[in-house]
């Protein structure tokens, strides 16, 4: 077992696996650090399992289940489960700062991904950053994030920034970071998790919008204000609502975003003025 | 009556607003805005865990300046909403 340091959202993890394991983790290359002092959370990686454990909710996406529970003893148990079959356990302890991943030996690298994707988002809670379900882009110095529900075409809208507005660079394509700093201002970074398209940038931009995106015959976009904003953004926010503590941290950031940064809905079909009508809006 | 476990009063951007966030709300899937009244029977109904309209509106008597028939008017149309919407049982 070897242990590796990593920093995103300029917060410090910690894995401890083995050789075959920490050889998969290409795309946490970028985040790699010598650093090891004050780690956020530590994720040690060993066979094992089954776990015993009590359900408490169970999470379905894409073929992809996570089950929520928590063990005899009250650590909180998530079960990562692909087409139906187990890949691993993680049990956490100390307000999620340690985890042991328990592998099954199916679908190792995803397990390894999905547990330290939910360790980052339940330890970061408190500690004013979220992790969006989104595509991100950067444009001018700045970063904005696109949202909607699974199959709206996150990712098609980025690319078509990509391809229709100049100098957009894409910063991660599906699982971005967003922290609130100390002086108040949002800060977008780039993740080792980007969904089907490999992009694993350690990069960050203040946030300079947020668009929700819906399928529409037309292209069209409205500025959202207050609760509105509140409720487009609280959705593509990854957490464990149920659990007082994460619920409190992820309002306080969220509140923050609702309150700070221009928030907006852009009805659009899959075209490059739908690009451009969203960048004429929230890029000025 | 009492509030159903895992709705919770949260202000967003300024306002009151009722979240369904424990393990039995999560499917909510919507947000209750409270103008200033409701926002304090909630805060009460909370505070009581057990509760009654009448002791409700008797709480609404002593903050408000209104009579106690226009206060049971207030909070019967609250809790009718609030029960409709199943934040309260």
């Amino acid at each position: 077992m070897r242990e590796q340091y990593y920093i995103v959202a300029e917060h410090l993890f910690c894995l401890e696996a083995d050789d075959g394991i920490l050889a998969q983790m290409a795309n946490y290359e970028p985040f790699r650090t010598e650093q090891s002092n004050d780690a956020l959370f530590s994720l040690t990686v060993t066979d094992g399992g089954p776990i015993q454990y009590v359900e408490e909710l169970s999470q379905d996406e894409e073929g992809q289940d996570i089950v929520c529970g928590h063990t005899e003893q009250g650590e909180p148990v998530f079960e990562f489960r692909f087409g139906g079959k187990t890949a691993g356990w993680l049990v956490c302890s100390a307000g999620y700062r340690e985890g042991t991943l328990y592998l099954s030996g199916f679908q190792t690298k995803a397990a390894v991904d999905n547990a330290l994707m939910i360790q980052f988002a339940m330890a970061s809670a408190t500690q004013n950053t979220v992790l969006f379900h989104a595509a991100a882009v950067s444009l001018d110095g700045k970063g904005y994030m696109f949202l909607g529900k699974s199959g709206t075409g996150k990712s098609t809208h980025a690319r078509l920034w990509l391809q229709n507005i100049p100098d957009t660079e894409l910063m991660n394509d599906d699982n971005p970071a967003v922290r609130i700093k100390a002086d108040g201002t949002a800060v977008v970074y780039g993740t080792p998790w980007s969904g089907k398209t490999p992009c694993y940038r350690n990069v960050s931009a203040p946030l300079g919008g947020i668009v929700l995106l819906s399928q529409a015959p037309y292209n069209k976009i409205v500025r959202l204000k207050g609760i509105g904003a509140y409720a487009a953004v609280v959705p593509s926010i990854s957490g464990k609502r149920w659990d007082e503590r994460i619920a409190d941290g992820l309002h306080e950031t969220e509140n923050a975003l609702a309150s700070n940064i221009q928030v907006w809905h852009l009805d659009c079909l899959p075209d490059a003025d739908a690009a451009h009508t969203c960048k004429d809006a929230i890029a000025i | 009556m009492r509030i159903k476990k895992g709705f919770i009063l949260r202000t967003v951007c300024g306002e009151n607003v009722i979240v369904g966030e424990g393990l039995d709300a999560i499917n909510f899937g919507r947000m209750l805005c409270l103008n200033e009244t409701a926002t304090f029977i909630w805060k009460k109904a909370q505070e009581y865990g057990e509760f009654t309209a009448e002791k409700l509106a008797v709480a609404v008597c002593h903050e408000y300046d209104v009579d106690l028939l226009q206060a049971r008017t207030d909070v019967k149309e609250t809790l009718d909403n609030w029960t409709k919407l199943g934040v309260i049982e």
